[in-house]
Order: structure tokens, then sequence, then C-alpha cells
């Protein structure tokens, strides 16, 4: 039985805030006296979507699957090594340094580590009044302080906090005040890069709460890269699943969960833990490693773990393909989970 | 509307005080710095009084103007001996009491260290500050830029480090003749290496860290991460570093003027001092040994501050 | 899921008071921690930072460090007071009765040894085991981890008197019983992992060496510490599942620490929730989802984001955790909890057994 596919996302052109095009991230790796690159370790390899305006895209994936670096490279911290990132009318891949300026006002980053994304040396008015400064969003120092204090409230800290410095924190405090820190330049869009992994459960809840509060009030949309799926269930709108370098399954977080389409989705999702333990139940479990970017599989890359690969898998790279209207995926063919079988085959 | 300005910049000096008074109550804790914070308190007051403690004219005994070459040595073996200790006769003065001795010219030993303290630590200051501002501006340099300047810095900094002190101050000696300055010059050209080394290793790590990221993300300007940021943050391992070279660059220095590169033999230096003593060792020991030990005593001192100032800055005891 | 044997546990902590010496002041990480292991089931040891079960981990094997000192209490194993072992005698301890795997296996390798001589390092120090390992296979008997498992009660034990069995032999023996090992932890390719540094392992991989070297000990308990959380998760589901079927086939108790409650549900028995160096809340796995009675312990599950019941906000905790230099008075939660009382702020509340085999510490009840 052959599907019925379209290509990627068209109808959403329209009312996406951030269009990412063929992405790809390469790092060389180079060995030798004279420093020859021998390889390359595919971070990001061939990434497409849309985020529309107001929505929360969550991006899941394990390690090697090359989230943290679609991340940064949104925001230019690490160079794309080609493809295209629209934004505000700008192709961030090609940008100009007067344009970056421009872009890193409206899209900010929070950070995994709340211990070591602020200055230990600077306190927090310090640290919101440069990001202030950096844009000019402030005419002088009197309204800087008063956009502080504003902040800091926004965020559920208080004026008593402006002279600490990040040491005599929590964790879920500093998170707090990078957020603060992200919002001092009136940003559209937030990257947040597992922004509560290394926080307890009940500040992640104070934190995730918060977040959900600060998208509704001032009109944020959100990219969310987590390896917590639960967390990203809870967050997202939608949501992208990546392996090894590239996108296999965007689709509405319930279907993401419920009825995922892709072999390598359906194993993720089977493998959480739940807070429920009549849940328990038997797995079938995924075997093998993670693999790395460096030697990706030929054909499609997940194939070397699938339990349907057939011999199309192997040579053929399926492509990121609409199915049903409403979900994309990149995989050959249709399966029944249930029963384990496959019932159709995608026609292109 | 302007009132509020000094209340903004009140509340960050209040913040970094209370952060400086908390170093200082770490620092109070331990005792072996105590004592060295003390001692080398005490010679840098000593050094600023000196002039005012001690005649300088003491130094030239008999009217001799600046250099005192060639002095003549009064040099008996009885009574009258010039060389003395305690109580006895000086030679310019009469009956006196000499604490420490006098020196080979008859000097009041105790008053000729107490003017050569100032010139030692002058110029000790002058080549640590030299050497290290110099070697930590080009580290940090180097190793946030990296790549080629990073290359290009390391290889100067290799040939620096194989410069002998002591042939390089002879060489310069000869050329442009033996003063001190000279071979102050002569110790900041070898001093400079390490603090280069030690900086970039720093700047290295801290390039690496989420908070520079961070500021990379917020679309900070390089200028502004390294001298705003880094630097500040990798400062403290170059200050321990520049306090602890304090107490090697007396010795260094000292040591060099011991060997004869003073430019006037008795002018008042404690190397030059212990030169002195150098032909005296057996019947006349303190001639050598007081001066000897006087430099000994401050180098250790400020060695002691150094080391007490790293265990205050490990981020373990402190954070 | 096993029966646990409902007999005398197999190692008891009591009223177990401990503080740190630190440069601030006395940090006061635990503060009277009950807790009761039982012959082969698996405990789960469940609590946020600074709550100190990776501390009562530590003051059970023994690897306190310097600036720890015990208060009061006890830990009770095989009827022994372990607090008052020699340092020797708690060597032998870890050596032989309990195992510890931690959640960072990188730090815990040595990285210039091939794995398979670490694995050996951990088997060779049953000598005594190892030969009569052999001499039951000069008999013709079959050898294998379940034998070098059975050997550990004396009466499976064989006489090595009047043998004398070549170092080389025991060498062997041990390279056989690591490869039966190794295929227990599902390690693919074990002759290839033996010949591995660990840095050419990934992560999962160095956890299951770990695993299998706790093994190579035949613990009566097996402590685990945070194993999965540095983990991906479908490598943590793997090792997990490892652990069930661990259970299946060896005897041993397993005393679980995690953070992640549903980490906690796929695997354990029953759960301890940890507050403040207390134990708040022991029942079983069922019921401290389905009803749980400790504030905390409720506020907890609420916090966790659930795939199956999703919520548009989650519950927060108010307040923050305690500062443990100056802990609240009586019990630490009082702080943040919604229906403390006056006694609360006086008293520390102690486990007292509610339902059947439901304890809390909560005045409340």
């Amino acid at each position: 039985m052959k599907l019925h596919v379209s290509s990627i996302d068209s109808e959403l052109e329209d009312e996406a805030l951030l269009k990412v095009r063929n992405l790809k991230v390469w790092f060389p790796i180079k060995s030798g006296v004279i420093q020859r690159t021998v390889g390359y370790v595919r971070a990001v390899d061939g990434v497409s979507f849309n985020v529309r305006k107001g929505e929360t895209l969550g991006i899941v994936g394990e390690s090697g699957s090359g989230k943290t670096t679609l991340g940064k490279s949104i925001l230019r911290l690490v160079k794309p090594t080609s493809g295209e990132i629209h934004f505000n009318g700008i192709d961030i891949v090609k940008a100009k340094r007067s344009e970056m300026k421009q872009i890193r006002r409206s899209i900010q980053m929070i950070f995994q580590d709340p211990y070591a994304s602020l200055d230990p040396r600077q306190t927090v008015s310090s640290i919101l009044y440069e990001a202030m400064k950096i844009h000019g969003v402030v005419k002088n120092k009197v309204e800087a302080l008063e956009k502080a204090i504003k902040l800091l409230e926004t965020v559920g800290l208080s004026e008593e906090h402006l002279y600490r410095f990040p040491h005599e924190f929590s964790g879920g405090q500093r998170q707090r005040i990078a957020i603060a820190r992200a919002l001092a330049t009136n940003p559209r869009f937030l990257v947040l890069d597992e922004p509560t992994s290394f926080l307890d459960v009940s500040v992640q809840a104070s934190v995730l709460n918060l977040l959900k509060d600060l998208q509704k009030a001032f009109n944020l949309t959100y990219l969310f890269i987590t390896h917590n799926l639960a967390v990203v269930h809870h967050m997202s709108d939608r949501v992208a699943v990546m392996y090894l370098g590239k996108i296999v399954e965007i689709a509405d977080k319930n279907s993401i969960y419920r009825d995922p389409k892709h072999p390598y989705t359906f194993q993720l999702m089977d493998a959480i833990p739940l807070p429920d333990p009549d849940a328990r139940k038997e797995r079938k479990l995924l075997e093998g490693d993670v693999p790395s970017p460096i030697n990706v599989p030929p054909g499609c890359r997940f194939h070397p773990r699938c339990k349907y690969a057939t011999e199309k898998c192997k040579k053929e790279e399926p492509q990121l393909l609409t199915r049903e209207g409403k979900r994309l995926v990149a995989c050959h063919y249709e399966i029944d989970f249930s029963v384990e079988k496959i019932v159709g085959e995608v026609g292109s | 509307m302007s009132k509020q300005e000094p209340e903004v910049r009140k509340g960050e000096w209040e913040a970094r005080l209370a952060d400086i008074k908390y170093s200082l109550y770490l620092l109070r804790k331990n005792p072996l710095v105590i004592t060295g914070t003390i001692i080398a308190l005490f010679f840098i007051i000593l050094a600023l009084l000196a002039n005012i403690i001690v005649d300088p004219k003491l130094a030239y005994p008999e009217g001799y103007p600046g250099n005192m070459y060639p002095f003549e040595r009064k040099f008996m073996w009885n009574a009258n001996h010039p060389i003395q200790w305690g109580p006895g006769i000086s030679l310019y003065t009469g009956p006196e009491f000499f604490p420490l001795g006098t020196d080979s010219y008859g000097r009041d030993l105790l008053k000729m260290i107490i003017l050569a303290i100032p010139v030692d630590l002058y110029f000790a200051a002058i080549i640590t500050i030299i050497a290290a501002v110099f070697g930590t501006l080009l580290g940090a340099i180097a190793g946030y830029i990296g790549g080629i300047v990073d290359e290009i810095v390391l290889r100067i900094t290799d040939v620096f480090f194989a410069f002998p002190g002591l042939v390089l101050a002879l060489v310069f000696a000869s050329i442009f003749g033996r003063t001190l300055e000279t071979l102050a010059l002569a110790i900041i050209l070898v001093w400079w290496p390490p603090y280069t080394r030690l900086m970039r290793g720093q700047v290295l790590s801290e390039k690496e860290k989420p908070y520079v990221e961070a500021l990379k993300a917020l679309g900070a300007s390089p200028l502004r991460i390294l001298f705003g940021h880094i630097l500040p943050n990798s400062i403290f391992p170059i200050l321990v570093q520049a306090t602890m070279d304090f107490g090697g660059v007396i010795l260094t220095f000292s040591a060099l003027m011991f060997l004869g590169f003073s430019p006037s033999p008795a002018m008042p230096e404690l190397g030059n001092l212990a030169a002195d003593g150098y032909g005296h060792v057996f019947d006349a020991p303190w001639v050598m040994l007081f001066p000897g030990l006087t430099i000994l005593i401050i180098s250790l001192a400020f060695n002691l501050v150094g080391d007490g100032l790293r265990d205050v800055l490990d981020p373990r005891l402190r954070r | 899921m096993k029966k646990q044997n409902r007999t005398q546990p197999i190692l008891e902590v009591r009223n177990l008071k401990l503080n740190f010496h630190t440069y601030r002041g006395e940090v006061k990480a635990l503060n009277g921690v009950d807790l009761k292991l039982y012959p082969e089931e698996a405990l789960a040891l469940v609590g946020e930072s600074g709550c100190g079960k990776s501390v009562t981990a530590l003051a059970i094997t023994g690897l306190l460090p310097e600036n720890a000192y015990i208060v009061d209490g006890e830990i009770i194993f095989k009827g022994e007071n372990l607090l008052k072992k020699s340092k020797e005698e708690m060597r032998e301890f870890r050596m032989s009765e309990c195992a510890i795997v931690f959640q960072d296996p990188a730090t815990y390798l040595n990285p210039v040894l091939r794995m398979g001589i670490q694995l050996k390092e951990a088997v060779l120090l049953h000598k005594d085991a190892l030969k009569q390992m052999v001499i039951a296979e000069k008999r013709g008997e079959k050898i294998g981890y379940q034998e070098f498992l059975a050997m550990k009660t004396s009466q499976n034990q064989i006489s090595t008197k009047g043998y004398r069995v070549s170092r080389k032999k025991i060498n062997e023996m041990a390279e056989k019983l690591i490869m039966d090992i190794l295929k227990l932890v599902k390690l693919p390719d074990p002759e290839r992992i033996l010949k591995s540094y660990p840095h050419e392992l990934s992560g999962g991989m160095k956890q299951r060496a770990m695993i299998a070297m706790a093994l190579a000990r035949r613990p009566s308990i097996f402590l685990a510490d945070e194993i999965t959380t540095a983990l991906d998760v479908t490598i943590q589901a793997q090792i997990l599942y490892l652990l069930k079927e661990l259970r299946q086939k060896i005897a041993t108790s397993i005393l679980l620490i995690t953070h992640d409650l549903s980490v906690a549900a796929e695997i354990a028995d029953r759960i301890a929730v940890m507050y403040g160096g207390n134990v708040v809340e022991v029942s079983s796995t069922r019921a401290i989802f389905k009803k749980p009675l400790h504030p905390y312990t409720q506020l907890l599950l609420k916090a966790i984001p659930n795939i199956l019941n999703p919520t548009e906000r989650l519950e927060s905790i108010p307040g923050t955790v305690p500062e443990m230099i100056n802990p609240p008075s009586g019990c630490r939660f009082h702080p943040r909890c919604l229906y403390a009382m006056d006694i609360c702020t006086k008293n520390r509340p102690n486990l007292k057994e509610v339902e059947k085999e439901h304890e809390v510490a909560c005045f409340l009840y």
C-alpha cells in the first residue's frame, strides 16, 4: 500500500517565525603533523523545520543526535557548514556582523548549566545591566535599575537580589537570573538548551511554570531542547525527534507519544520510565549503543538498530515527508507497532 | 533623578566590599600567612621610612660623592679594627654601639641594611609589575585569539624562557653600562615568560566556560568578553604568582648584585653588602650574614603571603 | 515481583546522625536516618539534592570523606555495627559483601589499564573461591558464575587442603569467570571489551562493566548510586532491564539511590523518601504512588511531569531546600509544609507505621 505524501511543512510557511532549511553543521577532524582533515563529525546533517510564532517546538534526542549543536547554530555560536536559517527576513547563516547583532537582540538562549552560565564575578545587577547596555535597550543607569528590578520581579526574584553574586543563589534561582538576562533585550524567540536538566524535580517544576507564564505574557516562541521526554511533553506543542544529525519525526506532542510512526520514536517513547508502577510493561528493548556521528551508516541512519530494516533501508536515505497532512516522518514504511509489522510503503 | 545613580553604584561597591571582607576573613585563619603578611608589611613600612630613620649620607662617609670607587680601606688587626661588633669605635664618629657590627668600610651594618631595603623593594616591585603586566597582556591576547597569533607568541616565549638571566645581564652591562636600571631591564626580559604561559592557560580554560558562550549569545564583543570578563576571572592566579615572585626577584636581583653587577661597591643594597663580607667570612661573618638573612626573610615573607593568597582563592574553600 | 522475606533485615540503619566539618560551619547532613533493607529486595532511596541519600550510601560503605563524623546511630549488618569497624574491615566489607556502583563510571575506572586487567583485579580478590573452582573443574563439575556465587555459603565450599593449585590455573579460572560475568551483563563481544581501555567504551557499556565488577564480588548488597542519571533514555532502559534480570538470577538486595521517582517505579519493591537528612516515608512502590502520606511526597509526585496524566501547570514546592548549617528546627520540612503545626517546629517526628507496611514521619498521623 503506497502512502500519499507531500513535501515539508508548506502550509506553515507564512506563520513561521524561524525557518531552517537543510542545515548542516560538520566539525572537521584533524590529524597528523600538518593537521589534515581526515573526517567529519556530522553533528547536524541536513535538518529542515519551521517554528510557528508563539509555539513551543521541542527537540528531543539522545547523545550524538545533534540537538545541542542545532540550538547553538541558530545563534551562530557554532558556525553552520551549509544550509539556511531564516529569521525576520535575514539568513543567519550568511548574515553580517551587524545583522547578527540585531538577531542576537531578538533571539536569546538559556543554557543548561546554571552554575556555569553566569560570570561568577558579576553581581546580578551587573549581569542585567550588561545585557541592556550591549543592545542599547535603556538610556541611562536609572532606567536600567528600574528595568532590572522589574525583570527580577517577573522571574520571581526581588530587588534585594540585585547586589548578590551568583554563588549566593541556588540552581533554580540562577536559572531565573539567566532567564531575566535573556528577557532584558525584549526578545521574541528563546532557544532553551536543557534548561532544567541540572535542577531538582521541584525546582524544575517552578522553572517550567515560569517559562510557560512568560511565554503567554510576552508572546514568546520557544525552541525547547532536551533529552527528558516527560518534560518536553509537558512544555511543547509539537515535538521533533532527532537521531544522528537528522530529524526523523515531527508531530504534535500527543501523537508523538501515543502514535509514533518512526521506529526510533517508538523505541524512545517506550523506554521512558513512567511514574506509575502499574504501568510497568514488558519492553522490547532497543539493542546496541547510541552511535557516533563520525561514522554515519549509509542509507537510513537508523537501519543497523531497526527491527524492520529492509534492503531498501540500507541503501536509500528516507526523506522527511508529510503524512496524513499533519506530521512529518522520515521512514520508507508505515509500521503497525502493536503487531510489529510493516503495513505499507511510502511512494514518492 | 541623579540621586538614584549613586545608589546604583553604592550597591555594587557594597557587594564587592563584602566579598573582599570575606577574603580577608579567610586570610586571617592561616597563621603562616599572618606571619608572612606582618613581616612583609613591616619591611614595606621600613622601606618607606628608611631615608628618614637613617641619614643616607652615612653610606658615604668622609663626604665622598656618588661613585665610591676607589675607596680607601683602613684595615687593622687590632682594637681599631674597622670591622667591629657591638661596642666599638667608629672610624668616623668615635665610640659607638654596633648592634649588627660594621661592614668592611666601618659603617654601621644595621643602618646600611635599613638604607638598602628600599632599593631592593623598589626595584623588585618595578621588575615584577612590568614583567607581570606585559606577560599577562601578551598571554591574554595569545590565548583568546588563538591560531597563528598564539603560535607566534608561544615561540617567542619559548625563546625568552631559554635565556640565561645571568648571561643576559652581563651582556647588558657591557653594552649599556652597569647601572641598576639595566640590571632591572635584564631581569624583566627573562621574568615575563611565566606570566604569559600562566595567563594563556587561564584564558584558554575560561574561554571554554559556559558563561563565555552565554556572553557571545548575548552579543558581547570579543573585547568586552576578554577584558571585562575573562581577565577579571583569571587575574587571581596572576596575583598569587606575582606575590610569590616578588621574593624570587629580590633574590635574583641581590644575587646579581652580589656577583659584582653593582655600579659601586659601597652602595647600600643587600646583595652588595653581602658581597662586601664575602672576603671576611671566617673572621667577621656578620658582614655577610646579616644582609643575607635580610634577603631571606623578605623573600620568605612574600612567599608566605603568596601561598596564603593561593589558599584563600582556592574555590573549594571559598564557595 | 518477588515476595520479600519478611525476616530480619540484612542491613539496618538506626537513627544515623552525621555532620560535616566545613569552613563555614557544621553541616548537619543526616538527622537520624532509619532504614531497613531486607534480603533479596530492591529498595529505592529517593530524594532531591541535599537530602542526604548519597551520604547515607557513603556511610554504609565506609567511604565517607575526612571531614565527616558520626554524631549518633548505628548501621547493623549481620549483627555488627559497621560504624565501629576499622578501615581494613570496611574494605573487606566492600570487597565481599557490599558492592557500590556510582553515577559516573569514567571517574571510577583506571584510564590507563585495559578493562580485562581491571575486571581480573576484582575477581582475583577471591583466590580461595577460585582455587575451589579449579578443583571442582578437575573433578568434572560444571563451573560458572552461579557456582561461584553458590560457593559463598560455607556448605558448598570444597576443601582445598592438600591441593596445590598453580597461579596460572587460578588466572585461567578468573578469566573464565569474567567471560561468564560479561555475558551475564550482556556486554557484546566480550573479547574485544577485555582488550579495550575505558575511554573506548560508551557510557552504557562502562556502566555494565562496573556492574560486572560489582558482581565479581558476590555481594549480598548491591548499592547503585544514581547509576542511570548520566545515561541516555534508551540506554537507561537497558540498564534497568538488566538489573531486573539480574535480580531473577542472583539473590542480592539492591539499594537504588536516585532522584528520579520514575526510575524507582520501574524497578523498586519499596521506596524510601528522604528530605533534609531524614527518611520521611517508606512503603511499597504502589503505596507511595497511589497513596502518598507525607506532605513532601505528595508535592513531589505532583511536581513530576507525567505523560500519562498531563496537567497545564506543575505543582512546585514553596520555599527552598533547607540549608544544612542552620537547618530548620523540629521537622525540617515545616517551613515549606502547608499543614505545619506548632509541634512541627519543636520536635522531629519519628517514622511510625501508619498503615500496613507504610511508615511516615509526620505529626499529622
